[in-house]
């Protein structure tokens, strides 16, 4: 029994040795001379694996810049994980990711639980994590200094919907779908604080799983209800089922939907025509535009990465990627990580193909303006309304 | 309303109550649960995909083609998967089949990408009929109430008067005993994995058509199915079909009044069921003999 | 594998010297393992060991009793929630609310083992399959479990303010913690308690001819089998930091299924094997296959002719997926009967 325990008191030494000589928690550099490394994680496996082509778009804004010869002398590499959504992966991913190879800048990054898993040990490393692939309310109130957010709040964009809808078509009895996560609760709470500020009231308000593949129940109490109006948070196959479910009925309502359920050339494909006539929120141009900037993109993602379809996620990679990009540029040659962060910080209403950013140290909110889109015949883009700002968003009034 | 919610509960029943009759078919015959089952079927509504969209056939050849995929499919995973596993156990087997999911899963988001896809059937959810007054059934659900009856007919006389029938019952009753009669036990299980696959095949594209089809969209159907089967007693084929509308119903009517239970009011249900009866509600209870 | 000739040989915790030299070469090594890996695969290391805990205690339900679940995500998750709202809500330090949600979780492994009574195979499958679904469902519908949003984890304080920052102090608190577990159920096992669940396994019905009360005894395998999911889901929270319902799914479930029967079925030794190769397997096997030399645009140029690109980290699932068949198929009892050949050959080597 007296070795038993001694045995166990060498192991303790032993272990709290190791533990004082303070085994690094420092990443390696995230630059040097020659490049910048940045990366994104997303699922590129698994269930989730179609939210994964953002992540690797910025792929083809680095390829396009380095083609011109960098930002000043410096490449941009990009890194692309796998975290098959699920936090714990993510913290793997991530961690290899900062120690091993060494990374300046986080771009993109779906999901939420994987994010707010990582956030705190992205700002503990001084890895600054621009453009989150979602809007996590929990992201930037309050503010983080390493993160600043692109996407506007789904809060904002359900307000300006329900704003649209019962202001320019003009119909009072509205339905909301949500998806019982932060994405779609934030959406309703928004239908919420417009629905409030007129005085009236959703005629249904119904929660639905990302994974429920039948939904008549749902629509059907959306009929009983009267909802002329539906506005949708929900996951873009849950709203090809509620669409579909609907024409089964002969129930048609106008459908109102979240700017992720946007990418009209899918959404139109994978309903069989259904999608044509709904309206969506939208935060950036659509991919079939002719801006400059937008058919530039387009071309490049030709070139670098011919099997991607240039949809509105593909291209929101790249959207996330061009603040970093353009602070980059700011800085100049010196680089490093506080000047980038002065850089970012002291951003004012710069526009790419997205919403105007404007951050501030107090503020890494960037946008609160979204676009109003209507999807037309062969999933084309039709504009209802060029940027608009919620007057009503709570986060503004302080 | 409540009309059209009995209509819609009873076409998604019996969309579940097909695919649970794949679950059973294999069950019946070898007591493994084949989770492989919904990714089976997700692949052969994919090689009708491929059919349709890359060779640019027409919709029958698809279909057919992806039957007779689904079928050699089903054979294979018999045959090189489970075939060969010395004395396994059941749990093993589940393993296996387990494996197989995340293979078949794996090739096609390799081969297809991870992106939703269109897959429309001939039978559209357009065209609307009216039953009664206000309670309108279209062309899917008509498509997947005759597919479920003609199926039903069919397994009712194949097992009851065919040899190969008769034969899978025997197996499943005592494997050993078959063999002692001269049924070439393997030959049986490969066909009821064949055969098995196919329907799988079958409710598949129907569920396709519903929804959207991706690498991933077979998991909760299946789980559905499953649910079905057990609640009918995996053992007997209107078992299934009698749980699937058990089921279709119960989890619209729940979805109707509280939209948040929808999700797992089925299991809730169905533990409670297995209290009263632990083998469902359709299947011999055998007391177990020592 | 030889004769027992008496009853001290039989609870003896290690079988021979040689038993004994390697165990604790293996534990210095565990001890040290921070000053041969870099830090950053901590997090990999505490994911590994969580799952080890958990693996032990499927296996203790799974291999030595006979039945059967699908719901250990269910009490992983009532772990986790369990020791982090103890924490927060009621302020409880971490070194009571760590094992008073791993009693919460046994409690609902007693309510579960009720139905055992009755069910067995795949209709035992069935009900902890939805026992798992409502419990994430429940958690994920009620904002006092932080909905789908998710709970901050509270820092870990182990009591005075010594507070564990970084993975590689984690690390040693879990070791600790799974070495505890480990011997527990290597010592339950030998028990009365730990035969009766062979029994139970080997035929319910002789086992309660011969005494074995299967109300106590079914009840009980699930409690400690929920005991050890609870502990290792309260850790699975510290590791992450923050979660919310989505990782405690029924996939969950199915993988610690799959850790004990490629471990190998009634064997802790396997189920320590089997959740360190599938968690690693599964966490970084074939990874980022493209950024490899040789191998990576040999695999894009096969991906881009046959296949797409885009999809070729699925490779990790089709390799993983066969490597649990082929394990299965060429060895019933898992990595732990390869071991047992293993060692067998050296044994009656050259002979």
């Amino acid at each position: 029994m007296k070795g038993k325990g001694r045995f166990w008191a060498v192991l303790f030494t032993i272990s709290s040795l190791v533990l004082w000589t303070g085994i690094g928690l420092c990443g390696a550099p995230g630059f040097d001379d020659k490049e910048i490394r940045i990366a994104a994680w997303g699922p590129q496996t698994g269930p989730a694996a179609p939210w994964g082509s953002v992540a690797r778009a910025p792929a083809v804004l680095a390829a396009m810049i380095n083609e011109q010869g960098g930002i000043h002398g410096r490449k941009l590499k990009h890194f692309v994980r796998d975290d098959q959504y699920n936090p714990a992966q993510t913290k793997v991913v991530v961690k290899e990711l900062v120690e091993k190879e060494g990374i300046f800048s986080f771009v993109c990054g779906t999901g939420s639980a994987g994010g707010l898993a990582v956030k705190d040990y992205l700002a503990q490393n001084k890895v600054i994590w621009v453009g989150p692939a979602t809007s996590v309310k929990e992201y930037v109130f309050p503010v983080q200094p390493y993160l600043f957010s692109v996407y506007p709040l789904y809060e904002d964009e359900g307000s300006i919907l329900t704003k649209y809808v019962i202001e320019k078509l003009g119909i009072k009895e509205i339905g909301v779908v949500y998806q019982n996560d932060p994405y779609g609760k934030n959406g309703l709470d928004g239908v919420r604080q417009r629905l409030d500020h007129l005085k009236m009231k959703a005629v249904a308000e119904i929660p639905v799983e990302a994974t429920e593949k039948d939904l008549s129940s749902h629509v059907l109490k959306l009929k009983s209800a009267g909802a002329k109006a539906v506005l949708m948070w929900v996951h873009p196959t849950t709203g090809v089922v509620l669409v579909k479910t609907a024409a089964t009925i002969g129930y048609k309502p106008q459908w109102v939907a979240s700017n992720t359920l946007s990418d009209f050339e899918l959404m139109n494909k994978i309903s069989g025509g259904l999608w044509e006539g709904i309206i969506t929120g939208a935060f950036m141009l659509p991919p079939d535009s002719d801006d400059p900037r937008v058919v530039k993109y387009r071309e490049a993602a030709k070139k670098y990465a011919p099997e991607e379809r240039f949809g509105v996620f593909f291209m929101a990679g790249i959207m996330f990627t061009e603040p970093l990009v353009e602070a980059l540029k700011r800085v100049g040659k010196n680089l490093s990580t506080e000047a980038v962060l002065k850089a970012l910080n002291s951003m004012k209403n710069f526009q790419g193909v997205g919403p105007k950013l404007t951050w501030s140290p107090d503020q890494h909110q960037g946008s609160d303006s979204i676009q109003i889109w209507k999807c037309g015949p062969g999933g084309k883009t039709i504009l209802l309304q060029d940027w608009t700002v919620n007057e009503l968003a709570h986060w503004k009034k302080k | 309303m409540y009309g059209q919610l009995i209509v819609e509960g009873l076409s998604i029943g019996a969309c579940y109550a097909v695919f649970g009759i794949a679950v059973v078919i294999i069950y019946k015959t070898s007591e493994v649960i084949n989770f492989a089952q919904g990714e089976m079927a997700m692949i052969s509504t994919f090689v009708a995909y491929h059919i349709l969209n890359v060779y640019g056939w027409p919709f029958w050849y698809a279909f057919i083609g992806a039957l007779f995929f689904a079928v050699l499919l089903g054979v294979f995973i018999e045959v090189c998967f489970l075939r060969p596993a010395k004395d396994p156990t059941v749990l093993g087997l589940i393993v296996i089949t387990l494996g197989a999911e995340m293979l078949l899963m794996g090739l096609a988001s390799w081969k297809w990408g991870a992106e939703q896809k269109d897959f429309a059937l001939p039978f559209s959810f357009h065209k609307t009929h009216e039953l009664f007054k206000g309670v309108v059934i279209n062309d899917w659900s008509i498509a997947v109430f005759v597919m479920a009856a003609v199926l039903m007919i069919f397994l009712y006389i194949f097992f009851r008067y065919t040899k190969l029938g008769v034969a899978m019952r025997a197996t499943q009753q005592n494997e050993h005993a078959a063999r002692i009669m001269g049924i070439k036990v393997e030959r049986v299980f490969s066909f009821a994995w064949g055969f098995s696959s196919l329907i799988g095949a079958l409710a598949g594209m129907f569920f396709a058509a519903r929804s959207t089809l991706d690498p991933a969209y077979m998991m909760e159907p299946f789980l559905r199915a499953f649910a079905a089967a057990v609640l009918g007693g995996l053992m007997s084929i209107p078992g299934v079909v009698i749980g699937g509308g058990i089921l279709g119903i119960l989890e619209n009517f729940v979805g109707f009044h509280w939209p948040a239970w929808k999700p797992i009011v089925a299991f809730l249900v169905i533990v409670a069921v297995l209290c009263i009866r632990p083998s469902g509600l359709f299947a011999r209870h055998y007391e177990k003999k020592v | 594998m030889d004769m027992k000739r008496d009853y001290y040989e039989d609870v003896q915790l290690f079988e021979s010297n040689v038993v004994l030299f390697w165990t604790v070469v293996l534990l210095v090594f565990l001890f040290t393992l921070p000053l041969y890996v870099p830090s950053y695969r901590f997090s990999l290391f505490n994911l590994v060991l969580v799952h080890v805990i958990l693996a032990v205690g499927l296996n203790i339900l799974v291999g030595n009793t006979g039945q059967i679940s699908l719901g250990h995500a269910g009490f992983f998750a009532i772990g986790a929630y369990g020791t982090t709202l103890l924490m927060t809500k009621l302020g409880l330090p971490f070194v009571l609310a760590l094992p008073l949600a791993a009693f919460i979780s046994s409690a609902f492994g007693f309510i579960l083992g009720l139905p055992a009574l009755r069910l067995e195979g795949p209709y035992l499958s069935i009900a902890t399959l939805g026992f798992g679904l409502t419990v994430t469902h429940i958690i994920g519908h009620w904002d006092f479990f932080g909905g789908r949003t998710g709970l901050q984890v509270p820092p870990l304080d182990l009591g005075g303010g010594f507070i564990l920052k970084t993975d590689v102090q984690k690390y040693y608190l879990i070791l600790i913690i799974t070495i505890f577990l480990v011997l527990s159920a290597r010592n339950l096992l030998k028990t009365r308690v730990g035969r009766a669940f062979v029994a139970i396994r080997d035929s319910d019905i002789a086992a309660e001819v011969i005494g074995v009360n299967l109300l106590i005894y079914k009840t009980l395998s699930f409690a400690v089998s929920a005991f050890y999911a609870g502990i290792a889901g309260g850790l699975f929270g510290f590791v992450l930091g923050f979660f919310n319902p989505e990782p405690f799914n029924l996939i969950l479930s199915i993988v610690f299924l799959v850790m004990i029967v490629v471990g190998g079925l009634g064997a802790i030794a396997g189920s320590i094997m089997g959740a360190t190769l599938i968690t690693i397997l599964q966490y970084s096997l074939l990874k980022n296959i493209k950024e490899v030399p040789y191998v990576g645009p040999f695999m894009v140029d096969i991906s881009s002719r046959w296949f797409t690109v885009i999809g070729l980290e699925n490779l990790n699932s089709i390799v993983l997926g066969l490597i649990m068949i082929a394990i299965v198929i060429f060895e019933p009892l898992g990595i732990y009967g390869i071991w047992l050949r293993i060692k067998k050959y050296w044994r009656t080597w050259p002979f």
